[in-house]
């Protein structure tokens, strides 16, 4: 253990000097990379950490499993290409609307799910990605059916067409990461998240300490779905096409992957996850007819190893106060002992 | 032409009670969804059509389906499964694992076998009868029989031998059980091996049936039958008989008033339906404990 | 210690080997990791320097491996017929295969994988219309040449000028089917049953057109069920179409259509009549239909018992080659790959302009009719009525 113990402290010693580093490489990424190809994967691998970070909240941290989350990023994504491709909203306001709507089809679904627990909760999110599959087919004067929605355009910002090309849409996608992450992180240390993590820790121990675990199951659904939304509405404009195929069961168990490979409740896991599973069939493509037995393999053999994920030790420590705390705790410990004599 | 597909609908519905029945028996004894099931079940209805198509006979062939069926299950639980439960881990590594496997199980079928549709032999190729405007099928009538014997044997072994006995003692509280001299491991994998075997037996029936059979098979079966066993009460084979009748009808309809592309969400529909207003299902036991 | 010491090297590992694989992509991976992978059939190709490159991309995994798969081992045939016999330009021919899944996250990626190589001449791809038309876009921007065997949607060789589709269009084909069911099986009661993808969509919305434009009274469409792809279970659909008093069926789907629809159709109308399109012809449909399919017709362009002696040997050492006969959509990627090898010979490189403006004029016989690519880059072809008689295919008179 005492690798990690190293580790760690190294980390948070010279933390900013290593923010700054990480930050200037994803700055002059573009630059020093100059291939297409290569920007795609990173932006690929971005979006699917926000998906990772969207369902960690739900599934991290509340311990609420769920299978279906593709419903969401499918809400997004045609949420906001079909407001950019019909109504000929900007990139913005597409998101904005696509996050609204996931939000309040989240309510939606957690309303009826509150009783439920564990294994009877998985299904009935897989039953919902499975309906609005069937929703996003049907619902054909909306979605258009199984023709799907082509030519979703760019983001533009200030007048300027965001596109891999011109690095812009990697940017936008390094930015909504960015965002993304220091709101889970703000989250995780704030009530809300403290809720959450008790409520995944005994449910019946918080009901009784007075937490309303409905508003925060609620809330963990809600927020979810916000996050997994706006990235689908980035997804959106990466692919450019989206149909009712491309968010089925394969992409729930791959989100749900991320989470478990990186490691359930911790941030940087999700970085690590999304990092790995993308690049993966990149890597292997002489592996190519076994990619979906690897990722069953991946599934199995992690939770019967290290259930935590590769990140997961940070998840298993207990609760770090914050640092005004901790300095109340020590000048209001000396007072005293100086007291006591 | 509603009475017709109403039939339709309880032919639909006894496939799907078949594949229940393997969820129902996991459930009662471990209180796992075993996820796997669906394609343990393809996997079987895969192994029979090798099996006949090398011209043993189609009773050898149906038995060693059913065996290697069997074992796979037995595999599945002491590979992975077992480590979990002697790790005492967390309920969601269950589910996630089998996940897992009938992903990995799928995709080495598809691997090797192919993702083709394959034909499978009719079992009961014994013509179709006629009530009015009606028409049942040999096979249906075939199928809806082989349900029924399967559920009378299950539930004969669950309750009325010593096996079952100790199936029963070992759900109810495995310290115990394992204090009493119960080998609650082999227990355990052989409630795994009977549900391997009734994923045989389901897959011969379904894929005769249908004629078809092909390595995805498992998965929108699978989902529908596991909604056919809550709604019938999980844990309860009687119950996974009727809901999977339920399932099957209501499925038909969904698909003659709305159109086929909305039958598939009609179980989950379903499924929604029966955990919000009644979890237990219609003969399940009270007092669901924490999964 | 020990634990500490495996997680930290198998963190390495796994480090290691994602940036190796980002780097891979760099353009500047040679053919290892882009290695053919043996599925079935070797090629004469070397790596490295003095090779043509032609892409396979199309789903190799999943559902639909089928047809990739197929795609795959008729280019391979072709490439080794052309190897055996000097290769193309003086240089031996590769086909590199790249799995798309059929969805178009995928399809993006290896489009993008694919430009930024830069050694490609030539693709040869994707599968299903809507994920052909979500790659097509980076293909026509970056100036590599794509011929789909398989994309139907009428928008699809629009895209651009290096977009070229080696199918029978939609509109014809339907007219073809169309033209089997009322003329040569004499029905007027049509029913219409198609899958629910973008392919099935387009073709029953044409032949509903069609026939509302044949401006006869007699004929009409009785009722149109919509099933979801991959089901096994048509007999709602089927009960539907038989109560409306349908007395032909016309199938928009593929075998894994066509064959259960008249297995389930059978049992309770044994005088339906059934007419399929070109992609449900194959050796499939007739294993998995068995008696059932008997007298389903179709229009197609590739008959594998023609007289054609070119059409025999294709598909007797494809065959014997692959261990099966090869179908419809296989043969066309056979002869796109042909087409476009032969493009790049009259051309005399492997720029793209040059090769697409050979494209646009050469006449290629193929073992699917003859190929001439009009302005928007399709082809029209002649079809043949088809149907099956005693297991086997044969010519309707």
């Amino acid at each position: 253990m005492t690798f990690l113990y190293k580790f760690e402290s190294f980390v948070s010693k010279y933390r900013k000097i290593l923010l700054l580093l990480m930050a200037a490489l994803i700055c002059l990424l573009p630059m020093g990379v100059n291939n297409q190809y290569f920007l795609t994967v990173i932006v690929k691998m971005a979006v699917y950490a926000m998906f990772g970070l969207g369902l960690n909240i739900l599934t991290g941290y509340t311990g609420l499993v769920s299978l279906g989350h593709a419903g969401f990023v499918a809400i997004g994504a045609y949420a906001s290409s079909l407001c950019a491709v019909k109504l000929g909203w900007g990139f913005f306001p597409s998101m904005l609307f696509g996050m609204v709507a996931a939000g309040l089809v989240g309510i939606l679904l957690g309303l009826p799910t509150l009783r439920l627990t564990g294994t009877y909760l998985s299904i009935v999110t897989l039953g919902f990605g499975e309906i609005i599959k069937m929703v996003a087919m049907n619902w054909i004067p909306v979605t258009n059916g199984t023709l799907g929605v082509k030519n979703i355009p760019k983001p533009t910002l200030f007048g300027m067409k965001l596109t891999i090309a011109n690095y812009g849409l990697y940017y936008l996608v390094v930015v909504a990461l960015v965002i993304c992450t220091i709101f889970c992180l703000v989250l995780v240390k704030s009530k809300t998240g403290r809720a959450f993590q008790a409520i995944k820790g005994d449910e019946l121990a918080s009901v009784m300490m007075g937490i309303n675990t409905t508003y925060y199951k609620i809330l963990a659904f809600v927020l979810s779905a916000c996050i997994c939304a706006a990235a689908g509405a980035l997804y959106a404009s990466l692919i450019g096409y989206v149909d009712p195929n491309t968010f089925n069961f394969d992409v729930s168990t791959l989100i749900l992957s991320i989470v478990i490979l990186g490691g359930m409740g911790t941030i940087r896991g999700m970085f690590l996850g999304a990092a790995i599973l993308i690049a993966l069939p990149e890597v292997s493509r002489f592996l190519m007819v076994y990619r979906f037995v690897l990722y069953g393999v991946i599934l199995v053999v992690m939770m019967r190893f290290r259930p935590q994920g590769i990140l997961g030790w940070k998840s298993q420590l207990p609760y770090q106060l914050s640092k005004l705390v901790m300095k109340r705790l020590k000048t209001a410990g000396t007072e005293e002992g100086g007291e006591n004599g | 032409m509603i009475t017709q597909q109403i039939f339709n609908g309880l032919a639909l519905g006894m496939g799907y009670a078949l594949i229940a029945v393997g969820y129902s028996l996991i459930f009662g004894i471990l209180r796992l969804v075993n996820f796997s099931h669906g394609s343990v079940y393809a996997f079987g209805a895969q192994m029979a059509m090798i099996f006949i198509g090398l011209r043993f006979g189609i009773i050898p062939g149906l038995i060693a389906s059913m065996l290697l069926t069997g074992v796979l299950g037995v595999t599945i639980d002491k590979l992975a499964l077992e480590p979990l439960r002697k790790k005492k881990s967390i309920p969601i590594a269950s589910l996630i694992t089998t996940i897992g496997i009938s992903n990995i199980v799928t995709n080495l079928l598809i691997v090797f076998f192919g993702s083709e549709k394959r034909a499978f032999p009719a079992l009961f190729d014994f013509g179709t009868l006629q009530f009015g405007s009606i028409v049942i099928s040999a096979t249906q009538i075939g199928m809806c029989a082989v349900s029924l014997v399967l559920m009378l044997v299950l539930v004969g072994i669950v309750f009325y031998t010593k096996i079952g006995l100790a199936m029963r003692a070992a759900q109810q509280n495995p310290v115990a059980a394992n204090l009493m001299g119960i080998n609650v491991n082999f227990v355990v994998s052989f409630t795994f091996f009977l549900s391997g075997i009734s994923a045989a037996i389901a897959g011969s029936l379904v894929g005769s049936y249908y004629q078809i059979v092909y390595p995805n098979m498992g998965f929108m079966a699978g989902l529908k039958a596991f909604a056919a066993a809550v709604l019938g009460g999980i844990g309860s084979l009687p119950g996974a008989i009727i809901g999977g009748l339920i399932v099957g009808v209501s499925e038909s309809m969904a698909a003659t008033v709305l159109g086929s592309t909305y039958r598939d969400s009609m179980a989950f529909i379903i499924l929604l339906i029966v955990l919000i207003v009644r979890p237990n299902g219609l003969f399940g036991k009270k007092g669901i404990t924490k999964v | 210690m020990k634990k500490g010491v495996v997680r930290y090297s198998l963190a390495m590992m796994i480090l290691a080997g994602t940036l190796a694989g980002c780097s891979q992509g760099n353009g500047q991976g040679t053919g290892d990791m882009q290695n053919t992978s043996g599925t079935q059939g070797g090629t004469s190709a070397q790596s490295g320097e003095g090779t043509i490159k032609i892409a396979v991309a199309a789903p190799m995994t999943g559902d639909n491996s089928e047809y990739g798969i197929g795609f795959s081992n008729a280019a391979k045939l072709m490439a080794d017929q052309w190897n055996a016999q000097g290769g193309v330009l003086g240089k031996q021919i590769k086909i590199v295969p790249y799995d798309d899944k059929n969805t178009s996250e995928e399809a993006t990626t290896i489009a993008q994988k694919i430009v930024s190589d830069g050694d490609i001449s030539g693709v040869i791809g994707h599968f299903s219309s809507g994920v052909c038309m979500t790659a097509a876009p980076i293909y026509e921007e970056n100036k590599i040449i794509e011929i789909s065997p398989s994309a139907s949607h009428p928008d699809y060789s629009k895209i651009g000028s290096y977009i070229y589709r080696n199918n029978t269009i939609i509109s014809k084909e339907g007219a073809a089917a169309l033209d089997i069911a009322v003329n040569d099986l004499g029905k007027h009661n049509i029913g219409i049953i198609s899958i629910m993808t973008d392919w099935g969509t387009n073709t029953s919305g044409i032949i509903k057109d069609q026939i509302a434009a044949l401006n006869d009274p007699n004929v009409k469409v009785v009722a149109h069920e919509e099933v979801m792809e991959g089901s096994d279970d048509y007999t709602p659909a089927i009960t539907k179409l038989n109560q409306a008093g349908a007395d032909v069926v016309i199938c928009a789907g593929m075998y894994n259509l066509v064959a259960p629809v008249a297995k389930q159709y059978k049992n309770i109308n044994p005088d339906i009549a059934i007419v399929g399109f070109s992609n449900a012809y194959s050796q499939q449909l007739i294993q998995l239909g068995g008696e059932a399919v008997e007298g389903v017709c179709f229009p197609v362009v590739f008959f594998s018992e023609s007289d054609n002696p070119d059409v025999k040997e294709y598909v007797d050492t494809f065959t014997q080659t692959y261990g099966s006969a090869p179908s419809a959509l296989t043969s066309q990627a056979y002869d796109s790959v042909g087409v476009l090898l032969t493009a790049l010979k009259e051309a005399g490189t492997t720029d793209s302009e040059a090769v697409s403006e050979k494209l646009n004029t050469i006449s290629y016989e193929g073992v699917t009719g003859n190929i001439k690519f009009d302005e928007q880059g399709d082809v029209d072809k002649q079809f043949n009525k088809v149907t099956i008689e005693d297991g086997k295919f044969v010519k309707m008179n």
